[in-house]
């Protein structure tokens, strides 16, 4: 007896929406490629009914950046679909999703429709033709007889048309046609055009039926709530569960493997109470001597030693020297947890040799393959469903799979389905933070203007070492992530020192929202920021003196405009900042005004180059997200640690962006330069950081090179 | 006997301890997930639901304080305010996730149901308690200003 869905769905008319997967899916051996002589497997990705319905069967990730809808518009345009009337779902594990080229599902590095969107519209195209060739066949016209639209086959001649889903019993039987050809922009009907989200999500998520991984209600389901160690690394030593033991719904207690206790009851509410009237007795070991003073020393300490070599070319100490102005800085960022606005969940029902795992995930086989791993089953055997993730930023994409793990073992050997469902405190405090960063950096201007020298010392925590990305990560010491954006800076520069250290600890880290970008577009737009004002020449001028690429000199001239840069009001600060990452380049200024001891981003002017802009209501709506996402790290969010442990809980000690701190406008423009398609979710953030320093700077005179920025 | 009224339908609770905070009541015992949990502590405004039209945060307000009271969560479709929110929800393109979305629309709810003309500050004021990490705040703010307009 395989384990269906059905054994488990008490609730079939909320979980109807993600869960329903009714057909071939090709899985087995070679058919596993995505591309088979250059032909996709269409019927893994389109799912046409005799009823003209059509589902699309994405493997990327919703998690708030519009994966779904964007990857949507694709498809259904080149099927020539009824937008209105296509529906989703989120595809089981099979390789047939991988990124291309890779052996993992992901949603990640803003990678959605610049890694995928050739793939789907190829799926959306073939089917499309094969309609063509079914209708013309049955009409006896030729091809160039037939036109397509809302998901009809129209006979031009005589107005006769086919639903799509007429037609599906003669395109089963069809050979896959390998001479598909993409549309071109002009007969875009869909893409390119600002569409707002799909209105089947939309609804969901404006009525409460949207699932997300929390919402998940299995037939006989029960919940857990955990107690983690605090301090990173310590180890239980005993607990003393007597009072918890005897509370209602409370079903079983026990100690997992990760020295971690979990409460399983009957409601969640229940576990949560329980688990509060567990004492435990930690064995705390070393760390718990630690402080993030320490750790700033410690990582100050690794200036002055023989760090790795991450770029060097050209005498940065000849340039130094004989530069008419140095400037240099210091750089502080702190441990940053990802507090997606979901709580970390998981559901897992292992029964004997197989199990059902349903998660909000950005690696959906790999966190099966983990599940599988803890279960002692085969990876095989375990059904997976994805769900809506209610946001994440990297959280529910890490890589020591922390989450998955705990829901693994809670439910292992249990007769039940058991949601594990953390605290937000659970997650404030247990870490996998974006890694705390220090930094310096040393830039040397001739007369001239021309930067001559770069030098750079970045000491943080590898994101990768130690994990599955290792391999492909990390090389001679250095975190690909500590590379991004520093040593590929967009300047000319005629000599670079880049240098870089991975001190160790027991805190895991993790991806944030544009990863080493988030450090190294701060450390680049500052410094040169500095380099602009000791040569007395404009931060605007200097930069596009400076760079090479047309593209970033576009978007800066673009920004330049919009803000009226060259007439800024007076008794406001202006900061610029561009930066590429994810394949895009994003350019900000913004405008800050003082407020007493605080200080408002009050206006955003933004120039987006993506290469093309398949949805510029989304990319506009990705940008407005950034730039409140990075203004809650700008002005509050900080984890600082203290006898071994994070010192913050929840979010009234760890704050994020609310309305009030939402600038009064922010201006989008987008120039598609025709360029290589880059991402959208992510190159948004980076350079905003930089953009509020350089205002601040403007506005009060001082460097704030310390995050997040505290004023006085 | 103990009942509440959610969405206009009263519903007997027998067997839940009156301890439980509205949050988990209507999450685990009704099976009425749209109302989200966020924080536990009232600092995320995920959890916000109307008890007699007033928004309140459910993960901080407990069983016993709503009996016999009128509660209004985001699975309703019949409330005016809700409903015209809703379409402008949907004209500005709002919700990115949509975790908090539920939560956002029903504090909403609560400004309109007791200021119809907000101000832009009254609109920053009563939302300041509703976290989006996603950070549409922008469209959140047209979206209940040109709400207002059409009440």
């Amino acid at each position: 007896m395989g384990i269906t869905r059905r054994d488990f769905i008490k609730n079939s008319s909320i979980l109807t929406t993600a869960f329903v997967v009714g057909f071939n899916i090709p899985i087995k051996g070679k058919a596993a490629a995505i591309l088979k002589n250059n032909i996709l497997e269409p019927n893994a990705f389109v799912q046409i009914d005799k009823d003209n319905s059509i589902t699309f069967i994405l493997g990327q990730a919703e998690m708030g950046q519009g994966a779904y809808s964007g990857l949507a518009q694709c498809i259904a345009d080149e099927l020539d679909a009824k937008w209105d009337e296509i529906v989703f779902k989120a595809a089981p594990v099979a390789p047939v999703y991988n990124k291309p080229g890779s052996t993992i599902m992901i949603t990640g590095g803003s990678g959605t429709i610049r890694y995928h969107q050739e793939n789907v519209r190829k799926v959306g195209a073939v089917i499309r033709l094969m309609l063509k060739k079914a209708a013309a066949k049955r009409w006896k016209v030729s091809l160039s007889d037939i036109s397509t639209k809302d998901s009809y086959v129209t006979n031009t001649k005589t107005n006769e048309k086919f639903a799509y889903g007429d037609l599906v019993d003669d395109i089963q039987k069809m050979k896959l046609p390998n001479d598909v050809k993409l549309k071109n922009p002009k007969e875009y009907r869909l893409m390119g055009k600002p569409l707002k989200r799909h209105p089947i999500e939309v609804q969901e998520k404006i009525t409460g039926k949207g699932i997300f991984g929390i919402d998940v209600r299995l037939e006989n389901q029960k919940y857990a709530a955990l107690i983690h160690p605090q301090v990173f690394g310590a180890k239980i030593k005993s607990y003393d569960d007597s009072v918890a033991k005897t509370m209602a719904g409370v079903l079983k207690i026990k100690q997992l493997p990760n020295n971690t206790i979990a409460v399983i009851a009957e409601h969640w509410w229940q576990a949560k109470q329980a688990v509060d009237t567990i004492v435990v007795q930690w064995d705390t070991g070393e760390f718990v001597k630690t402080s993030t003073a320490d750790l700033k020393k410690e990582y100050r300490s690794y200036f002055e030693k023989d760090i790795h070599s991450m770029r060097k070319d050209g005498d940065t100490k000849k340039a130094i020297h004989n530069a008419s102005h140095v400037v240099e800085a210091e750089y502080y960022f702190p441990f940053l947890a990802h507090a997606p606005m979901e709580p970390i969940n998981c559901t897992v029902y292992h029964d004997k040799d197989k199990a059902l795992l349903v998660v909000g995930s950005q690696m959906q086989n790999l966190s099966r393959d983990k599940c599988a791993q803890i279960l002692e089953i085969e990876p095989q055997k375990i059904e997976y469903h994805n769900t809506y993730l209610g946001s994440s930023f990297g959280r529910r994409g890490a890589v020591n799979f922390d989450f998955i793990i705990d829901a693994s073992y809670v439910a292992k050997n249990e007769p039940w389905p058991v949601m594990t469902l953390w605290t937000r405190e659970d997650d404030i405090k247990m870490a996998n933070y974006r890694p705390m960063a220090v930094s310096r950096a040393k830039m040397a201007v001739d007369n001239d203007g021309n930067i001559t020298a770069f030098e750079s010392d970045i000491v943080n925590q590898s994101i990768t070492q130690g994990t599955i990305f290792e391999k492909f990560m990390f090389k001679n010491g250095i975190d690909k992530t500590q590379r991004e954006g520093l040593e590929n800076h967009p300047y000319k520069v005629t000599s670079h020192n880049l240098r870089a250290f991975c001190p160790q600890s027991p805190i895991p880290v993790l991806w944030l929202r544009s990863v080493g970008h988030t450090i190294s577009a701060p450390i680049v737009e500052n410094i040169i920021d500095q380099a602009a004002v000791a040569s007395k020449i404009d931060p605007m001028d200097f930069r596009i003196k400076n760079l090479q690429d047309a593209r970033f000199i576009n978007l800066l001239k673009n920004v330049a405009k919009q803000s009226n840069w060259y007439k800024r009001e007076k008794n406001s600060g202006y900061g610029v900042a561009i930066a590429k990452s994810f394949g895009s380049i994003v350019a900000y200024v913004v405008k800050v005004k003082l407020k007493e001891k605080d200080f408002k981003v009050e206006k955003v002017w933004c120039a987006v180059d993506c290469g093309y802009s398949f949805n510029p209501l989304n990319v506009e709506n990705q940008i407005i997200s950034s730039v409140n996402f990075t203004l809650g790290y700008v002005k509050y969010a900080e984890i600082t640690i203290k006898d071994g442990a994070a010192e913050q809980n929840n979010f009234y000690d760890y704050n994020v962006a609310r309305i009030s701190d939402a600038p009064d406008s922010i201006n989008v423009e987008i120039i598609n330069s025709g360029e290589k398609i880059g991402g959208i979710g992510e190159p948004g953030v980076p350079p905003m950081f930089a953009a509020v320093i350089n205002a601040l700077y403007d506005v009060t005179g001082k460097r704030y090179t310390s995050f997040p920025i505290k004023l006085g | 006997m103990n009942y509440i009224i959610i969405n206009n339908k009263k519903i007997e609770l027998n067997n839940v301890s009156e301890d439980t905070p509205v949050l988990w009541v209507l999450r685990d015992h009704l099976n009425l997930t749209g109302t989200k949990f966020g924080c536990g502590v009232g600092m995320c405004g995920a959890c916000t639901v109307l008890v007699d039209g007033v928004a309140t945060r459910g993960c901080q307000t407990l069983l016993s304080e709503v009996k016999e009271k009128k509660i209004t969560t985001i699975e309703n479709s019949e409330d005016k305010e809700m409903n015209i929110l809703r379409m402008h929800w949907k004209e500005e393109d709002v919700a990115q996730c949509g975790y908090c979305q539920p939560g956002q629309i029903m504090n909403a709810t609560g400004l309109l149901k007791e200021n119809s003309k907000p101000s832009e500050e009254d609109i920053l004021d009563a939302m300041d308690g509703n976290i989006c990490r996603c950070g549409t705040y922008n469209r959140i703010k047209t979206a209940i200003f040109k709400a207002s307009k059409d009440i």
